[in-house]
Formats: C-alpha cells, sequence, structure tokens
C-alpha cells in the first residue's frame, strides 16, 4: 500500500522548513506536498487544468490559517464542501489561538486545531503527536 | 368643574361672613378673570364665527399682542400663513363632531405666530363649549419653544454620542485586528528564532563549544519568554474588550480550586494555606479566577524560597466599611518604596533569576478589579511578606 502524501498549506518558508524538519525527524515517511498560498492549495487538491496540477488526495492536510490571497478558513469551507475532499482529515496548524478563529475552524469541520509553540523541542513533540494519531491510530475515511 | 364633587348644599350656602353664595362665587367674572389672569398658558375663545372673543394675559405674553388689539379678529391672525386654510377645515370637522369637546390632556403640537410675525410650536388643547346656546371654542396653548430647542439639544447630543460610540467601536475593531496581528504575526519570527538555534545545536554541536551552546540555550530561552510576553499581552488586552458578567461567586471554593492546582503543580512544595470559609461576592466568576490565580500564585511563587510558607485569603472591611479580601503570604515581600510600580504591566520588583515572571499578573489582577468598580492596594516589607487587599464593588 502507498502511503497518501501529506498536503501542508504554509507560507513562511521558515515555518515550512521547520516542520518538514519535525515531521522528519518523528520518522513520518509520507511525502509531503507543500502549497504556500490559498490558491495553490485549491489547486492541489482539486487539480488545476491551467497550471497542469494534478488533484491529490491526501492523507491529512496541515493548514495554516493566515495565508496570501486566500486565507485558511476559506480553504476550509471548500474542502468540506466539495465531496472529493469532505472527508479528509484537516489539522489546522496556526500561531493565532483567538477565539473566532477557533470557533470558525471548528465549526467549518477541521478535525483539530493546534498553536504551532514557539519552542522548538515543543513543536517537534507536537508533530510526532499529531502524526502518530492522524496517520498511524487514526483509521482514514475510505476512498 | 371647579364644584365637582361639593354636596349641593353646600355649594349654595352663603359665607359665613353674609358673602356671596357658592354658586354666585363661581359664576362670577371676577373669579373667572382671576383665575385666566395667573394662568401661564395662553388662553384664547373664538365664537362660531372664529372671531376671537377672549384673549388671557397669558395669550398676551405669547403671541405679543394686547387683547384689545385680537378682540373680534379671526383667530387666523394668531396662526402661520400656510396652516390657514388647513386650520379652518380642521374647524369644520371640529364643529360637527359627534363628541362634544376634545378631552383635556389630549395634547397635539400646533405652530403659532407671533405679532412680530415670528412662528413658534405650541402644545394645544382645545374645547367646545356650549353656553346659552352659543358655541365657544378655547384654546390652551403652551409655548413649547424652549421645550423643543432642549429636544434638538438632546437630539443633537445623542447624535454626538452615537457618533462617538460608532468612533469607539471602530477603534475597538482595530485594536482587535492589531491584536490578532501580533499573536500571529509576531510569533512566528520567534519560531523560527528559537526553532534554527534547536536545529543549530542539534545538527552543528560538535561545531560549538560549551560557550557556544550556551548562547543558543539562551537565544532559544530568549524566544521562548517574548512569546509568553506576547500572550500575557494579548490576554490583557483581552480583557478590557470583555464585559463583566457578573454572578454569584463563591471566592473561597474558588481559592481552594486555586491552591489544589498549585499543590498539583508543585507537589515538592510545603505550604499552610489558610483559607476563610464562605466568602462570596457577585462578580465575573471567570476573572476573579483570573485575580485568585494571580495573586495566589504569586504568593506561591514568592514563598519558594521557604521550608515552610504560610498563604491566607480571608475576608475584611476598606476604610469606608465595603467588603474586601486579602490574599498574604509570608515570603519575599516587597519595598513599599516602590509599591506604586507593583501594578504596572511589565514592572517587576524582583530579578528573573530570582522569581521569574512577565510582570503582566498584578497589572491584570488590577485592571480586573477596575473592571468591576473596586479597588486594590498592597502591603508589604522585604522578606517579611505582602498582603495584597481588594473590594469588587
Amino acid at each position: 500500500m502507498t502511503m497518501k502524501p501529506i498536503l501542508l498549506v504554509e507560507d513562511n518558508p521558515d515555518d515550512e522548513l521547520l516542520t518538514l524538519r519535525a515531521l522528519k525527524k518523528n520518522h513520518i515517511q509520507n511525502d509531503v506536498v507543500v502549497a504556500r498560498d490559498g490558491p495553490e492549495a485549491l489547486a492541489r487538491l482539486f487539480g488545476d487544468e491551467e497550471s497542469g496540477t494534478e488533484a491529490i488526495v491526501p492523507s491529512i492536510v496541515l493548514l495554516d490559517l493566515k495565508l496570501p490571497k486566500i486565507d485558511g478558513i476559506e480553504v476550509l469551507r471548500r474542502i468540506r464542501n466539495d465531496p472529493r475532499t469532505r472527508l479528509v482529515p484537516v489539522v489546522i496548524l496556526t500561531s493565532s489561538r483567538e477565539e473566532q478563529d477557533l470557533i470558525n475552524g471548528y465549526q467549518l469541520g477541521a478535525n483539530s486545531y493546534i498553536r504551532k509553540p514557539v519552542d522548538f523541542p515543543e513543536f517537534i513533540q507536537a508533530v510526532r503527536q499529531l502524526g502518530l494519531y492522524w496517520l498511524i491510530l487514526n483509521e482514514s475515511p475510505p476512498g | 368643574m371647579l364644584g365637582k364633587g361639593l354636596p349641593a348644599d353646600e355649594a349654595s350656602q352663603r359665607g359665613r361672613d353674609g358673602g356671596i353664595s357658592l354658586d354666585e362665587l363661581l359664576a362670577s367674572r371676577e373669579l373667572f378673570e382671576g383665575i385666566l389672569g395667573i394662568a401661564a398658558d395662553a388662553v384664547v375663545s373664538v365664537d362660531q364665527s372664529q372671531r376671537i372673543i377672549l384673549f388671557n394675559q397669558g395669550a398676551e405674553r405669547i403671541f405679543q399682542y394686547t387683547a384689545a388689539e385680537v378682540l373680534g379678529q379671526p383667530l387666523e391672525v394668531l396662526l402661520p400663513t400656510y396652516a390657514r386654510p388647513g386650520h379652518s377645515r380642521q374647524v369644520e370637522r371640529f364643529d360637527h363632531s359627534p363628541v362634544p369637546a376634545r378631552q383635556m390632556g389630549e395634547r397635539s403640537t400646533i405652530r403659532g405666530r407671533r405679532k412680530d410675525g415670528e412662528e413658534f410650536p405650541a402644545e394645544a388643547s382645545i374645547s367646545r363649549i356650549v353656553v346659552g346656546g352659543r358655541v365657544v371654542f378655547t384654546a390652551i396653548l403652551r409655548d413649547v419653544t424652549k421645550t423643543r430647542e432642549a429636544e434638538e439639544e438632546i437630539n443633537a447630543l445623542n447624535a454626538d454620542l452615537r457618533r462617538r460610540a460608532t468612533q469607539l467601536e471602530n477603534a475597538n475593531r482595530e485594536l482587535e485586528a492589531f491584536s490578532y496581528s501580533v499573536s500571529h504575526d509576531l510569533r512566528a519570527p520567534l519560531r523560527s528564532i528559537s526553532g534554527f538555534s534547536q536545529v543549530l545545536f542539534e545538527d552543528y554541536a560538535d561545531a560549538l563549544d560549551e560557550e557556544g551552546q550556551d548562547y543558543l540555550k539562551r537565544i532559544g530561552d530568549a524566544s521562548q519568554r517574548m512569546a509568553q510576553l506576547i500572550d500575557d499581552l494579548l490576554d490583557l488586552s483581552r480583557l478590557s474588550r470583555g464585559e463583566v458578567r457578573r454572578a454569584p461567586v463563591n471566592l473561597s471554593q474558588l481559592a481552594e480550586a486555586v491552591v489544589a492546582d498549585l499543590r498539583a503543580a508543585h507537589p515538592e512544595r510545603s505550604v499552610e494555606v489558610d483559607i476563610a470559609p464562605g466568602l462570596k461576592a457577585e462578580a465575573d466568576p471567570h476573572l476573579v479566577r483570573t485575580v485568585l490565580n494571580n495573586l495566589l500564585g504569586n504568593a506561591w511563587k514568592y514563598t519558594s524560597r521557604k521550608d515552610h510558607a504560610r498563604i491566607a485569603f480571608g475576608g475584611t472591611t476598606d476604610s469606608e466599611g465595603q467588603p474586601a479580601f486579602f490574599v498574604r503570604d509570608d515570603g519575599a515581600g516587597f519595598d513599599m518604596a516602590y509599591v506604586d510600580k507593583l501594578f504596572g504591566a511589565f514592572q517587576r520588583l524582583h530579578g528573573m533569576k530570582d522569581f521569574p515572571g512577565t510582570g503582566v499578573g498584578l497589572a491584570t489582577v488590577q485592571r480586573i478589579v477596575h473592571k468591576h468598580g473596586g479597588r486594590i492596594w498592597a502591603e508589604g516589607a522585604v522578606d517579611q511578606g505582602a498582603t495584597f487587599t481588594f473590594t469588587l464593588q
């Protein structure tokens, strides 16, 4: 069985590098596809003929909220509104812990909401648990 | 009307001094004119053909005509030109109305016209009285120019208030956007600083001696501390935005819960905590919990150098006899010379090495107490402990 890739939606290159490192440190073997803004994330999920991007079916979407062009909340809304991606686990991975973001995130059907810790060892720990839970323990929805 | 309610025999009785009877008195012109003369309102009567037949002193004052000038004139001289045709129609309707008189107290606002042509708003009540077969219309008018001006002033003030409220709301929204931005954008670079110093530490440890590694650790710790500062600052600003929702709060129970958390977090500490039972207040439960978290947390922290510490939470009264609450400890205390710095945000009276903290706790406590309309004050001495007393009204 081939492992489905992880879709990491992250506009900050430092955070991208650190997240990739944290995934590697935790021996998470899945391919990681990185989208650096909202439209890119949507193109990865639903395909885009113009740029010749093929749709992927990720095992999990790690979604930052504050993104250029189309923000994370809107990306989440479209993921949940489309039958192709409705069941994909989405973990919000963000700096914010503003109540409104939490409410919006959960209301739109986020599976988890994780605030990125500033402390890197803590961050690695968070990514470890996240990977353990969503990629190993949790039985993915069929399809 | 005046005689209403008086027994008939009393009404017809002659006065003891042999004067006129009450009936005669009530029918007398002197009484009638005397009463009309002192009335502050304008009293104007017209006959069936709308000619003015009565014009009291109040009417002279308000309309600036003398009675002699208007008696026998059509009522319309007292109305603005544009209102005259409408008035005639109304009179006609009123004349044919089956209701004999408009109820007193059922006032309507009309426009009057003074002798010099100035218009003014007046509250008027009108009656139709038939005396000996002759119909008399009487209007009692009150000049409400001043009332109207006052109302307009109030309206203008209200409009101004609404404008200010909108401005405040906008300012608040901007503040919220700012907080959001702080929460998100300031943390991201910190994560990079912390993250990459850790990466250096992990991947390039061989290239760094112990000193170099210590510097890296300091960078990581500092970014961690700044992250905490940002969070505390955000909490403080969130506090200012929120409302106080009062409910009955059992402060003693709350204090017990806070202390239980502290004991669980520091099982190695030996602290004797004395909480007075049954302390209650009307306050925001969530905010009061933050107050006790901070005050008891501080007491816990600043007694950490003692083998056996004592902390007390109790009730007292302030100088005005209002209920007050205190948290007392026998820890590091503080120099009263710096007492006014105690509640400022980011003010610290102790070095980080001795007692770590961001200096936001007491600022938060003070803000909560002030939001409740209460006061907080502190007493202490170096190494003699500290007492924080607050009210919630």
